[in-house]
């Protein structure tokens, strides 16, 4: 998990007014609680073996990137920074109507579908959601150009989650 | 269904598993155990059938004792004698075995054993297949075809149907010698009224119907691997892979493809530990038309129920159908090719239909990962 996806991350659980919200992810642990408080996050390099009641559910055992030092994602979130000249609010967020993994491409090693800066259609398929042997094409409710994607191939994805950011055109 | 090109666990592709009884091939190009492979990447041949050619063979099916003149033919599907004579060689072709020539009449030395809309429709009355059945001697992928036509407004309920699948043979260097009308290869249509989450549940209630199908018709009972592989002992001999289309609260359409090995006599040397057919299984050779037909209709009695309870109401009885059906719900060790891969003991499906396995390190939950037995050594 990168410094810029744990800022959006953040983003989002402000957006939704989420007050507490912890991750684990292979050996990335990520807990956020804010509030009244001031903003708190910490990030550990190592397994920890409690996960948070909602989170029971979700396979998550599963290393997205290899951990930063987790001081410095600590220092990232504290001074989040919006990248320069970037309306982010604008952005559409494309998110996943099922648990599943997620698939850049039809088929392994071919081309992703998109990726940040393809200009994409109403209708266009983004990427592929499976789980239980169904396959879910994840299609664009918008045109515009593909600011961001927040998934990697083969990571699995929670009910909700964003998946792709389309500036709108 | 798109005939697999790769299947089995140990090499890169995971399922469109789909028929796939076919082999994985080596690719070590995949750092990703179980991407999936689509249908939509196969656009190859894909060749409706000409519906003058069921209309011959219906015409020589009812009249099976007798020889039926060209002239006859010719006005009974209103073209000419010499368009009949090439049709009578194209259905020749596609191993239908007829007799005569135009001078003499033709003959149906048979009555094959084809899957039909002329033979189907009749067996579907009742029931949602019954309007919009669509046949291929063959084609790349029903699935393809399916998805292409739902996404054009093929209503529920449409049958994509074919004798014959040809799209990703060959691919990765494997040639398989597919004989035509040996297998089932069939892609449904459905706008189901759900959630895209509660559409794993088609998942469940293919396999289940499938399972039906197969033991109504043949007596033999399989067993289901965790999703929807039909299995005899450890070989696979059918494979479904259900592709959707969806909003994040509603389905747009979903299309499940189903595959069945029946009549196969044999396969390929590096396919017979893992790959089977009810003919193999139990030395008979089944109709086709029965299983296709029974297959349908199971599956329109689990879909229906599905739609009317609702999935809140039906879930709990899918799981307990699916249970029933499949030696790997509960207590079956096994390897998980997920994550990394990891083995542990099945312990249930949980709440959304996931298979949960009980590992050293706690419960994990499988999403989409191919599921394979584990010798035990004690």
């Amino acid at each position: 998990m990168n410094q810029k996806e744990i800022k959006e991350l953040i983003d989002f659980l402000i957006e939704k007014d989420i007050a507490e919200f912890e991750l684990e992810r292979g050996d990335v642990k990520l807990r956020v609680k804010r509030g009244s408080q001031p903003l708190a996050v910490t990030s550990l390099s190592a397994p920890v073996a409690t996960v948070v009641p909602a989170m029971q559910a979700v396979p998550v055992a599963h290393p997205i990137s290899p951990p930063a030092p987790a001081n410095a994602q600590a220092a990232s979130v504290a001074a989040p920074a919006a990248p320069a000249g970037e309306d982010e609010s604008a952005w559409q967020i494309v998110k996943s109507p099922i648990v599943g993994t997620f698939y850049e491409s039809p088929s392994p090693g071919a081309p992703a579908f998109v990726k940040p800066g393809d200009s994409v259609t109403v209708g266009q398929v983004l990427c592929i959601v499976e789980a239980m042997k169904l396959m879910n094409e994840i299609e664009s409710d918008y045109a515009g150009v593909v600011a961001k994607s927040y998934v990697t191939n083969g990571q699995p994805v929670e009910y909700g989650q964003p998946l792709f950011a389309i500036r709108p055109s | 269904m798109r005939v697999p090109h790769s299947c089995e666990a140990s090499s890169g592709h995971r399922p469109v598993e789909a028929l796939c009884v076919f082999p994985a091939v080596s690719d070590n190009s995949s750092i990703l155990p179980n991407q999936p492979t689509r249908a939509r990447e196969a656009p190859d041949q894909a060749l409706r059938t000409d519906s003058r050619l069921g209309h011959i063979i219906r015409v020589l099916s009812e009249n099976a004792t007798i020889v039926i003149s060209g002239t006859k033919l010719a006005s009974e599907i209103q073209t000419s004698r010499s368009e009949v004579w090439r049709l009578v060689q194209q259905l020749r072709g596609f191993g239908v075995e007829i007799t005569g020539h135009p001078a003499t009449g033709y003959q149906l030395a048979s009555v094959p054993d084809l899957l039909l809309p002329e033979v189907l429709t009749p067996l579907m009355k009742g029931t949602i297949f019954a309007r919009d059945i669509h046949h291929y001697f063959r084609v790349g992928s029903t699935n393809f075809e399916a998805m292409q036509a739902a996404a054009a407004g093929a209503p529920d309920g449409s049958v994509f149907i074919a004798e014959e699948q040809i799209a990703g043979r060959g691919r990765a260097g494997h040639t398989w010698a597919s004989e035509p009308s040996t297998g089932i290869y069939v892609s449904l249509v459905l706008r189901p009224q759900i959630a895209p989450a509660d559409a794993l549940l088609l998942s469940l209630i293919a396999g289940i119907a499938a399972h039906e199908a197969v033991n109504e018709v043949t007596g033999i009972r399989p067993d289901i691997r965790w999703p929807n592989d039909l299995l005899i002992g450890d070989q696979k001999f059918c494979g479904i892979l259900t592709e959707m289309n969806a909003e994040v609260t509603r389905v747009r359409y979903a299309v499940v493809g189903i595959g069945i090995n029946v009549n196969q006599a044999d396969f390929p040397e590096d396919l017979r530990p893992i790959a089977t057919s009810l003919q193999i299984a139990n030395g008979r050779r089944h109709s086709r038309v029965a299983l296709a037909a029974a297959l349908l209709r199971a599956f329109d009695s689990e879909y229906r129920s599905l739609m009317s309870l609702g999935a809140a109401q039906a879930r709990l009885a899918i799981f307990e159908r699916f249970e029933q059906r499949s030696s790997y719900a509960r207590g079956k060790h096994v390897h998980v090719d997920e994550n990394g891969g990891y083995d542990g003991v099945t312990a249930g499906l949980d709440e959304r239909g996931f298979l949960l396995v009980q590992t050293d390190g706690g419960m994990r939950t499988v999403l989409s990962g191919s599921v394979r037995p584990v010798d035990i050594k004690e």
